[in-house]
């Protein structure tokens, strides 16, 4: 470890640390995975009360175990936890970076670590303690074992992933790719897959759901039933809660009759799902770029997402600076992202606090946030591809069949 | 040997002192409990309904029978009086007497000569009125066997817990009643309407009154239990009026109705009058026909039946002592605050204190213990009894979990792959 990019990470981890701990007013971040839910769980497991009765809680009963036994919260422990995650994450970032670049320090590792700590759609709902950040400290940490090698831990992490959210099992598949392929950047150099590492997949898939039987049993021992499987896994397919948020289904179901709610639902989780298997195999010679794709696709179309999704997604554009030239409008949205950024708390206060708007104000606000999200993501995926192409001479031009 | 036959020796000691000690204090329990359980004039007698309802028919209609309407509103203002709300009274009218052109104080029902007591008023509800007013549709009601479409206020919503006090008048004769000219019911449709009542739970008890001509026949074929019945007149008499009024023109009360009514305004909600007291102002020589009651349906004595089990929507409140003081840890070091002396016992609301709570700016530890009391109460009433192992056994769950994730992360770890 480079002994010169502590003192930076040390300080932007210091000065997270102070905005914790400092007595700001954190405003609302529109999630699913918010504390206040997390110590009401932990309050009604402390008092025998069942959390998974009737959509109370929609954690997994392992952070409710693990937050009433090990690691309790309260107003000291509770900001230096996700303190300590965001700087996980961060440098776990910082090391996928390096190991992209086969490296063991470089001089970018500050602003990698940087672009995560300081990126407000992270440090908003760490602020509010939302156990989103270790939804995006777990998925880093999956990332950077993989491209170190280290598959079973990758596996587990992942697993654990699995537990907190089940819509992202759709990401094993990339992450096996991963760890058969490897980090290194090979965007300007595709290659096709090659096919005897096909072969590696099954023992890894295997292993992957041993871990997550192991973990689903510990998790069942511990809400000592099996409803906190509806109530935590099948949240996010099922869709119980229409309390608005950052994503585009709420608003959607909310309008929508009862006869065509298992429908749609099908529809949109399945739209989740066919992303992967194109993305895979266009970008199969760089599955770490295929996956920070996937994160975007996610973080636009999930079911119910959180602002630190779209964070993971812009901060780990840090990662990939070779695509930064062949990007065609990131002043747009990276202009998109400042509009809706500031229209999402305006509307949301305006209609739920105020009461002079309505919720068409924050859904149009909601929309403008996906057209931002989409718009990095169509911007990096032509890019992606377009750094294949390289320079060109002055008359050629790229065109698209 | 010997050691083994005194070992024995004290468990059968044991266990006699065992079961003594249960059965001294069974029988010290027995009578506490007793007393709760017969607070309220003991269980033979006290009335175990917990809602009451009225169905007041209305069955005839033409001006000339400006009577019966005047009847069922006389009742209807009755019931309301004492208790019984809105949502709870079913009032069906044939005919519209205020409302008629013939009506020469449009708006206005009255009920005795000279008008003194206005029953229309303008806080009336008419469920059934006009040509709804049909035997069907009261048979309906009875039996609860409506179309989906009926709205609530229309319905007889009552359950296994509710009195019920029916009410018919109109014109009537042996074991039949007149509905609107054109129909009639009779004794054994409301018989079976009653049992089918009675088969769905549908009532707790009955009161049915009717005043018409010959109305004690209209019971007369009744099989039902806890149905109690009365009448204004017997098989070949027929039922008078009370009194015309010269301006409306029409008799405005029938005799049997009206010194009901005239009973029912010296009883109030907390009346103990019983229905006893009730039947034994009958009188021949007032109603000038035989007013009847059938009781042998009913199971409860009349005379330790009140009036307002049937006629009023009385509920009964139980106060409880309030707990005992919770002292210990939390109690701040200063209980005396502007409430001066030691308080033992603070309920949330106390009447000897509650002067002092308005006139005087309680200091902040006096409120805060108090606060912490009502919390105390509050948080004993909620969660009850915990129970110790459940508890043990989630905290062992949750660290079994964890623990085993744990373990998990450490193999995988040391695997180092």
């Amino acid at each position: 470890m480079d002994f010169s990019q502590v003192p930076v990470f040390s300080a932007l981890v210091a000065a997270r640390l102070c905005l914790a701990l400092s007595p700001l007013p954190v405003d609302q971040v529109y999630k699913l995975a918010n504390s206040p839910a997390v110590q009401e769980g932990v309050y009604l497991l402390q008092h025998g009360l069942d959390p998974y009765y009737e959509g109370a809680v929609r954690h997994s009963p392992l952070l409710l175990s693990l937050f009433s036994t090990v690691l309790p919260l309260t107003t000291l422990t509770a900001p230096l936890l996700w303190t300590a995650c965001d700087a996980v994450s961060a440098w776990a970032l910082v090391n996928i970076w390096r190991a992209r670049l086969n490296v063991s320090h470089s001089s970018r590792d500050a602003l990698v670590a940087a672009s995560y700590l300081l990126n407000p759609y992270i440090v908003m709902p760490s602020l509010a303690l939302s156990t989103s950040s270790y939804e995006n400290a777990l998925c880093l940490l999956a990332l950077l074992f993989a491209c170190r090698g280290q598959r079973s831990m990758s596996l587990l992490t992942f697993a654990f992933l699995v537990q907190l959210s089940l819509s992202t099992v759709h990401l094993v598949i990339p992450l096996m790719l991963l760890i058969v392929t490897g980090p290194v950047s090979r965007l300007a150099s595709p290659q096709p897959l090659d096919t005897d590492k096909i072969k590696l997949l099954p023992p890894l898939a295997a292993e992957f759901i041993l871990y997550s039987l192991f973990l689903t049993l510990a998790a069942t021992i511990s809400s000592g039933s099996c409803a906190w499987i509806e109530q935590s896994w099948m949240a996010p397919f099922l869709l119980p809660d229409l309390t608005p948020n950052t994503g585009l289904w709420w608003y959607y179901f909310t309008e929508m009759f009862d006869h065509f709610r298992p429908f749609f639902l099908m529809v949109f989780s399945v739209h989740l799902f066919i992303y992967v298997i194109p993305i895979c195999l266009k970008f199969q010679h760089d599955i770490l770029y295929g996956w920070y794709l996937l994160l975007g696709v996610f973080a636009t179309f999930k079911s119910y997402p959180t602002l630190s999704d779209p964070g993971l997604f812009i901060s780990m554009i840090s990662v990939f600076p070779e695509v930064f030239p062949y990007l065609s409008y990131s002043v747009i949205t990276g202009l998109l992202h400042l509009h809706a950024s500031l229209l999402l708390p305006l509307f949301h206060s305006l209609w739920l606090t105020q009461g002079t708007g309505n919720a068409n104000f924050f859904y149009a606000s909601t929309l403008v946030f996906g057209m931002a999200n989409g718009g990095v993501l169509l911007d990096s995926i032509r890019a992606g591809l377009r750094i294949a192409m390289g320079e060109l001479k002055y008359d050629h031009d790229v065109v698209q069949e | 040997m010997r050691t083994q036959s005194v070992a024995l020796g004290y468990y059968i000691v044991a266990i006699a002192l065992l079961l003594a000690l249960s059965a001294v204090a069974g029988a010290q329990l027995a009578g506490p409990v007793e007393d709760f359980f017969a607070q309220h004039g003991g269980s033979a007698s006290a009335s175990a309904h917990t809602n009451n309802w009225a169905v007041l028919v209305c069955a005839s209609r033409y001006w000339f029978n400006y009577r019966h309407m005047a009847n069922a509103l006389g009742m209807y203002r009755t019931v309301k009086r004492l208790g019984i709300p809105d949502s709870n009274i079913i009032l069906m009218l044939a005919d519209d007497a205020a409302c008629n052109a013939r009506n020469k104080f449009p708006g206005c029902v009255y009920a005795n000569q000279g008008r003194h007591l206005d029953l229309y008023g303008d806080n009336i509800e008419v469920d059934y009125r006009g040509y709804e007013v049909t035997v069907e549709n009261f048979l309906r009601v009875l039996t609860g066997r409506m179309d989906a479409s009926v709205p609530r206020s229309k319905r007889l919503l009552t359950d296994d817990r509710s009195n019920v006090f029916v009410y018919m008048t109109g014109h009537g004769g042996n074991e039949f009643l007149k509905f609107q000219d054109n129909e009639e019911i009779s004794a054994f449709d409301i018989a079976d309407a009653l049992e089918q009542m009675w088969q769905k739970r549908r009532y707790h008890e009955i009161l049915f009154m009717v005043d018409t001509c010959q109305a004690n026949t209209m019971f007369s074929k009744f099989y039902s239990p806890n149905v109690l019945a009365t009448g204004s007149s017997e098989l070949g008499e027929s039922s008078y009026s009370h009194e015309n009024d010269y301006d409306i023109g029409v008799a405005v009360i029938d005799k049997f109705t009206h010194y009901i009514l005239q009973f029912m305004e010296g009883i109030n909600k907390t009346s103990q009058a019983s229905m006893q007291d009730l039947f034994n102002t009958y009188d021949y020589k007032k109603f000038e026909s035989h007013a009847g009651v059938r009781a042998d349906l009913f199971r409860r004595p009349l005379d330790r039946t009140l009036v307002t089990d049937f006629f009023g929507g009385v509920a009964q409140a139980e106060i409880l002592p309030f707990p005992p003081d919770e002292s210990g840890p939390e109690r701040s070091p200063e209980p005396k605050g502007a409430l001066g002396h030691d308080e033992h016992a603070v309920g949330v609301v106390s009447p000897a204190r509650s002067s002092n709570f308005n006139d005087t700016v309680l200091s902040g530890d006096a409120r805060a213990l108090q606060q912490r009391q009502f919390d105390t109460l509050i948080a004993a009433a909620a969660v009850g009894h915990p129970d110790a192992w459940a508890d043990a056994t989630r905290k062992l769950r949750a660290w079994a979990s964890t623990f085993l994730v744990l373990v998990l992360v450490g193999w995988v770890g040391m695997r180092g792959k």
